[in-house]
């Protein structure tokens, strides 16, 4: 059994209505405990509806979610136990801090769930050493903060209240090259850590190539792959096809092999290409130092 | 001609009870008029603070600042200064006032004091410039995240400047929405003759400026076209910038030995060097 599941979910917007929008057409999708699974599409694929049904923030036209293999609306009223053990970081997290100290946004969820001061204390403090926020700073606004540290705030926001599955919807969007890779970084340093499954949502193919386990490829409200990252990137004219821009790198497999090189199946880091090259630039030339 | 000259630039921000702190350090900056430089630098660089010096929205502490030899420290010349230099920020949401493209786009000729005829003229121009006239009466809260920086590009075009100076436009948005405003900036630079300063974390971007300036903690670490800065992969890295992919991976080879050019921007070039290496379709 999986830990998380859709089958044949399907939701339509506005339906009835001339503005009637099927978003996901019998989507079906199984998550394992413990991966990083990176969701990738255009805008308008359908991912971030996808993801608002995985914690019960919309609910399924037609189809069902599976947590533990129990629908989560099965009993509607405990949807709320569905949003603690599924936590959603929403795009542009900092926007959400509203506390006084960085100390009380962080302890907000545990508080909410009912937990000891004890416990709440505990919480907030593993999380925001989880995203390597110092003591100093718990005791500021968040106002204060700079836009990686307010990010990271928001993220230990949700970690603090352990949920199983944690999504993050572009956690990276709007950052520099160094507090990007740092946020990637971090997620993965969690996952490890506690074994939580982790599903990211990402325009960046680069950012999802390098700490995916899996990807997920969302089109027109289907799903068209999900497979290792080293498996969807083999596939980079389909990815192309549907208007996603696969990694630079894979692009220049792509019309290596075009242009009669034999490179063997596609790379999607610098690092993979550099050490496939090698052997084949010195092989066979005498221009080698 | 010049369009901006910073001299001397020194800028602080002041705090009533800690000590102040410097961002912009005797900076001597000159751009062209119709040039389009790209403006790099980690966050905390001094880059968005240089940028709003560029219309008078921040005033040095020391040294001066020239858009077209005016003074922004003069304050009888700032609304000429704010004509000539156009401001496009981040978030294309924070930018829109209007509930209808082409009000929005005639609240800057609007507020320059523009006769009703020619605000109609300039906006209709500013929204072909952008590609957007389709979208005249529509809301622009319904629009994609790159159609609404679009329109607020129009929305500066309307006032007809002759400089446009862009802090991240493009940092919020999906990658087509990238690609429009991009080739929207792109085309006014070349077409128009707009002298373009943009601000991206996108090394993609950068690289198809005609000069790209790095910024690190308040200097100007590196002033070049961008093969010549991105060329310098390890320096770069070191203040925490990313250089292109093909540019890192002939960076890479070469360290093992391999001899590439060490002036690979764009993919194409990447296989052409390799292939050449290997000596196959020659």
């Amino acid at each position: 059994m999986s830990l998380l599941e859709t089958r044949d979910l399907v939701y339509t917007y506005a339906p009835r209505t001339p503005f009637e929008k099927t978003a996901l057409k019998q989507v079906s999708v199984a998550i394992e405990e413990g991966e990083l699974v990176g969701v990738i599409g255009h805008t308008g694929s359908g991912k971030s509806t996808l993801i608002q049904h995985l914690n019960g923030l919309l609910r399924p036209t037609a189809g069902q979610v599976l947590l533990d293999g129990k629908d989560i609306w099965e009993e509607p009223k405990k949807i709320r136990a569905v949003r603690f053990a599924v936590g959603m970081v929403f795009q542009y997290p900092e926007h959400q801090l509203f506390e006084e100290t960085v100390y009380k946004d962080i302890a907000f969820g545990p508080k909410n769930q009912g937990l000891s001061e004890e416990k709440i204390d505990s919480r907030v403090r593993e999380a925001a050493k989880a995203v390597e926020l110092s003591d100093d700073l718990l005791e500021k606004s968040p106002f204060e903060l700079s836009g990686g540290q307010k990010r990271r705030v928001a993220i230990a926001g949700v970690m603090a209240m352990r949920p199983r599955i944690l999504i993050l919807d572009e956690p990276t969007a709007g950052l520099d090259p160094r507090g990007r890779d740092r946020v990637l970084r971090l997620i993965r340093q969690y996952r490890d850590a506690h074994n939580t499954t982790v599903i990211l949502v990402s325009h960046s193919m680069e950012d999802v190539a390098r700490i995916a386990d899996r990807v997920l490829v969302m089109n027109g409200g289907e799903v068209a792959m999900l497979d290792t990252a080293a498996n969807v990137f083999s596939r980079g004219e389909e990815l192309t096809e549907m208007g996603l821009s696969v990694p630079a790198v894979t692009r220049i497999w792509m019309e290596l092999r075009k242009r009669g090189l034999d490179v063997g199946e596609n790379v999607y880091t610098v690092a993979q290409a550099a050490e496939r090259l090698l052997p084949l630039l010195k092989g066979g030339d005498a221009r080698v130092d | 001609m010049e369009m901006l000259r910073t001299e001397n630039l020194r800028f602080q921000y002041e705090y009533e009870e800690e000590a102040p702190t410097l961002v912009l350090d005797d900076l001597n900056l000159t751009i062209e008029e119709g040039s389009f430089v790209a403006l790099l630098g980690h966050n905390g660089s001094g880059k968005s603070t240089l940028a709003k010096h560029f219309n008078a929205i921040q005033l040095p502490t020391g040294g001066r600042v020239l858009v077209r030899d005016m003074d922004t420290a003069d304050e009888s010349l700032c609304l000429k200064i704010r004509q000539t230099v156009g401001m496009v920020l981040q978030n294309p949401d924070n930018q829109l006032v209007s509930t209808i493209v082409e009000e929005d786009v005639a609240f800057g000729p609007e507020n320059l004091g523009i006769p009703p005829a020619e605000i109609a003229q300039r906006v209709t121009d500013a929204l072909q410039l952008v590609g957007m006239e389709a979208y005249r009466d529509h809301a622009p809260h319904k629009l994609s995240g790159g159609q609404k920086q679009r329109v607020a590009i129009a929305g500066i075009l309307a006032m007809q400047p002759d400089c446009l100076v862009l802090d991240e436009p493009t940092a919020m948005l999906d990658p087509q929405g990238r690609k429009e405003v991009l080739e929207t900036v792109r085309r006014l630079n070349r077409e128009r003759g707009m002298t373009v300063v943009l601000i991206t974390h996108y090394m993609e971007e950068a690289a198809q400026a005609d000069r790209v300036v790095v910024m690190d903690d308040g200097h100007i670490l590196r002033d070049g076209t961008p093969k010549e800065v991105f060329a310098c992969v390890e320096e770069l890295r070191a203040v925490a910038l990313d250089v292109p992919q093909p540019t890192e991976l002939c960076h890479l080879l070469r360290k093992a030995g391999i001899d590439l050019p060490s002036d690979v921007l764009t993919v194409e070039e990447c296989v052409d060097a390799l292939l050449k290496y290997k000596g196959v379709g020659e």
